[in-house]
């Protein structure tokens, strides 16, 4: 029977999790990155045409960039006291006030910061890496995945629960069972692989490698991959040192802590992963080098109507001024979950769909500590602690300043009912709450806590969300009407795109719908 | 989940069972935005007290609550049933309003009529 690559690679899917499926994808070499890697190109007439932008974020700031490069007269509006939108970084006196009405101003030392918004930019996320390049943002490897680092499940059952453990051992182990069960199997016919008998001993040599298994009994058992509980190193003692044993297959199981290996899974996680050096803001201070001065600040969007002949956008600035400016045209990157609550001239359907996504609660906190323990103690240099203590879920190291005296980590990365929770509570409480749960990973935790930053992105102010969550029903029926533009008026934002929830979905957002505009235009 | 659901009970004064297990799913996952008052923010969060909708036709409040709507986060991966029962029936009669509970079995018939969550992975963005 022939097979295809595909239902292959599904079935080892099936029978050997999803690692290895993985892991056979990569080898047969298939690869997907986002659609779009350029902006694009707007040729043809746009001089003069007048484009109101409503939001300064990377959806409004492309729009701004690339039209008025190809010479459209461009005004950007935007509600904050800077660009970037959800595109920020906290570092020292970075304030931010909620709509409950907590005033933070993040007091971290000079040159440490967090980035509680956008953090990391997948290689595949070739849009975003196109501005960061154009802008000469510096990047740095982030590091996504960390053999190193701590799994800490406290829900589970089994010897394992409420243990820390080393990713890579777990992973080892998950790797080296599941191997050894398809190896034996295979070998012995058993699993009716549809290959020669030489692929077949192929793909057991394979099982062998990846699973470090035993050539001859197939077995799983403590390798030097999975670590020493006694380091190898010189002379005698400690000379070979002594192999770690492996964690037993059923208390792996029960424990949960499986569950830790999926992160590589999702495309978008998937080596390598960059960050811009000191901070991810350098990416929206890129696109303000170069649009800043078409951004008025401070202003808050509260109503448009539109007409045969154009659009008008009436605002109020940080003083209570009332205004109004017309266009053209207006590309709105208004997150949904905002432009909902504005006064918004649009048809009846259109306003409906505006209706269709919800916008996730997420958490996240940073916490300053006067001594990078993680690394010195635990030799953990950056990466992401999973835990199932609810609230937390992520606890992640710094992928910079490495072996310096201080840093600040991610002390919580929430989503959801947990995240609602948690953010319930005051700044103080939050921060409290976090530092007692990474006390049960890290003895070093509160000795070292200095100071926190948390932002909840649903009680953000003019974000009222992480991102937007689209149903199956509202994806078929909701968005397409928002794709296309209502009159005068085009949507562009994370939200219009399959990559919700990135930068790389606002940036494409925006060049599919400047490219409709432009076309608009052309045809007139 | 379950000890701070228990701690949080503790601290209530408690009225009927019922109506004290929703409050304290109320507390535990609305109150972020909706505040304990059930006054909401004015200009982001809706005020539940006194609200005609949340005291209206009960599929549409379980429909709002299961898939969400703007800032109005999808409750469905998160919450069970009796969860979202819980916390609608106590919305409805808490602050003044005065509307009929909701039985987990209605929750279950308008979550089966709509689309299935979105899936969560552990990290995400
Ligand atoms: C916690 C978190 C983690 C993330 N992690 C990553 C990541 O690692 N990598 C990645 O690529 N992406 C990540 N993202 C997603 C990324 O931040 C967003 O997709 C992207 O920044 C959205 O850009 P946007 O232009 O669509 O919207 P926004 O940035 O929200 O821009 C909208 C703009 O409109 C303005 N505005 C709102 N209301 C008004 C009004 N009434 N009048 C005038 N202006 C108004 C806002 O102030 C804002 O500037 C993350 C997001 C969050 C929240
Ligand atoms: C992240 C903030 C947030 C949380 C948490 C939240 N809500 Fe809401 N809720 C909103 C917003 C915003 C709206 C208004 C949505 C819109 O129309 O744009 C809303 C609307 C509603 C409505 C409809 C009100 C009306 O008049 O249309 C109901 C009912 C409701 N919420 C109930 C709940 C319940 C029950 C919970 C807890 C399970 C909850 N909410 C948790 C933000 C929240």
């Amino acid at each position: 029977m022939a097979v295809s690559r595909r239902t292959f690679i599904e079935q080892l899917a099936v029978v050997g999790g999803l690692s290895l499926a993985v892991a056979g994808m990569e080898a047969l070499g298939f690869g997907f990155a986002s659609a779009q890697a350029a902006p694009p190109p707007l040729t043809g007439k746009g001089k003069g045409v007048r484009v109101v932008i409503l939001g300064a974020g990377l959806a409004g700031m492309t729009a701004a960039y690339e039209l008025t490069k190809a010479g459209y007269d461009c005004q950007v509006i935007e509600a904050r006291s800077f660009a970037g939108g959800r595109c920020q970084t906290a570092r020292k006196g970075f304030s931010h006030t909620d709509l409950i009405g907590h005033t933070q101003v993040c007091d971290f030392d000079e040159g440490l910061y967090i980035n509680h918004g956008p953090w990391r930019i997948p290689y595949n996320h070739r849009s975003t890496l196109h501005y960061t390049k154009l802008f000469g943002v510096a990047l740095e490897p982030f590091v996504n995945d960390n053999d190193a680092a701590y799994v800490y499940f406290q829900n589970g059952g089994g010897p394992l629960a409420g243990k820390r453990l080393r990713k890579g051992q777990l992973a080892a182990d998950m790797r080296g069972y599941a191997a050894e069960l398809m190896a034996k199997a295979a070998g012995k016919g058993g699993l009716d692989l549809p290959l020669s008998p030489a692929d077949r001993d192929r793909f057991i040599g394979y099982l062998v490698s990846q699973g470090r298994l035993s050539p001859k009994s197939l077995a799983y058992g403590p390798t030097e991959g999975r670590g020493f509980d006694v380091y190898h190193g010189a002379g005698l003692d400690p000379g070979p040192g002594k192999l770690s044993a492996p964690f037993a297959l059923a208390d792996i199981l029960s424990s949960d802590t499986w569950r830790a290996l999926e992160p590589l899974g999702d495309h978008e996680q998937q080596l390598t992963m960059l960050q811009p050096v000191g901070g991810m803001d350098h990416l929206a201070k890129g696109f303000e080098r170069h649009v800043g001065k078409l951004i008025r600040y401070d202003t808050e969007v509260q109503k448009l109507t539109q007409g045969a002949a154009g659009v008008e956008v009436f605002f109020t600035d940080k003083a209570g001024k009332s205004g109004s400016i017309q266009a053209d045209y207006c590309i709105c990157t208004i997150p949904l979950s905002v432009l909902q609550g504005l006064d918004v001239a649009v048809s009846a359907p259109f306003k409906a769909a505006m209706a269709g996504p919800a916008y996730a609660p997420v958490n996240k906190i940073g916490l300053q500590m006067k001594r990078r323990f993680w690394e010195e103690d635990h030799a953990i240099y950056g990466g992401h602690i999973a835990t199932d203590i609810p609230g937390i879920d992520t606890i992640s190291l710094p992928s910079t300043g490495w072996q310096g005296q201080k840093g600040v980590l991610l002390g919580y990365y929430a989503f959801g009912a947990d995240a609602a929770r948690i953010s319930a509570k005051s700044p103080a409480d939050r921060a409290a709450f976090a530092v007692a749960a990474g006390q049960k990973i890290f003895p070093e935790y509160a000795e070292s806590f200095e100071s926190a930053f948390s932002v909840s992105w649903h009680l953000t102010r003019y974000s009222q969300g992480g991102w937007a969550e689209w149903s199956d029903d509202a994806r078929a029926s909701a968005y397409p009407v928002l794709c296309e533009p209502d009159g005068r008026l085009y949507l562009a934002g994370e939200h219009l795109s399959y990559l919700g929830g990135w930068q790389a979905g606002a940036i494409e957002s925006a060049w599919q719908q400047i490219a409709k505009l432009h076309a608009r235009v052309n045809a007139a | 989940m379950r000890l701070l659901f228990a701690s949080l009970a503790l601290l209530t004064a408690a009225p009927a069972f019922g109506q004290d297990a929703g409050q304290t799913q109320f507390v535990t996952t609305c109150s972020a935005c909706h505040q304990v008052t059930g006054q909401g923010i004015k200009g982001a969060f809706p005020a539940l007290a006194g609200d005609p909708f949340v005291q209206g036709d009960a599929d549409a409040v379980i429909t709002t609550v299961l898939n969400g709507r703007g800032g109005m986060p999808s409750w469905k991966a998160d919450l069970t049933d009796d969860q979202i029962a819980a916390a609608i029936s106590y919305v409805r009669a808490a602050w003044g309003n005065t509307a009929p509970p909701v039985t987990a079995a209605q929750v279950a018939v308008v979550r089966a009529r709509s689309a299935q969550p979105v899936v969560r992975s552990m990290q995400a963005h």
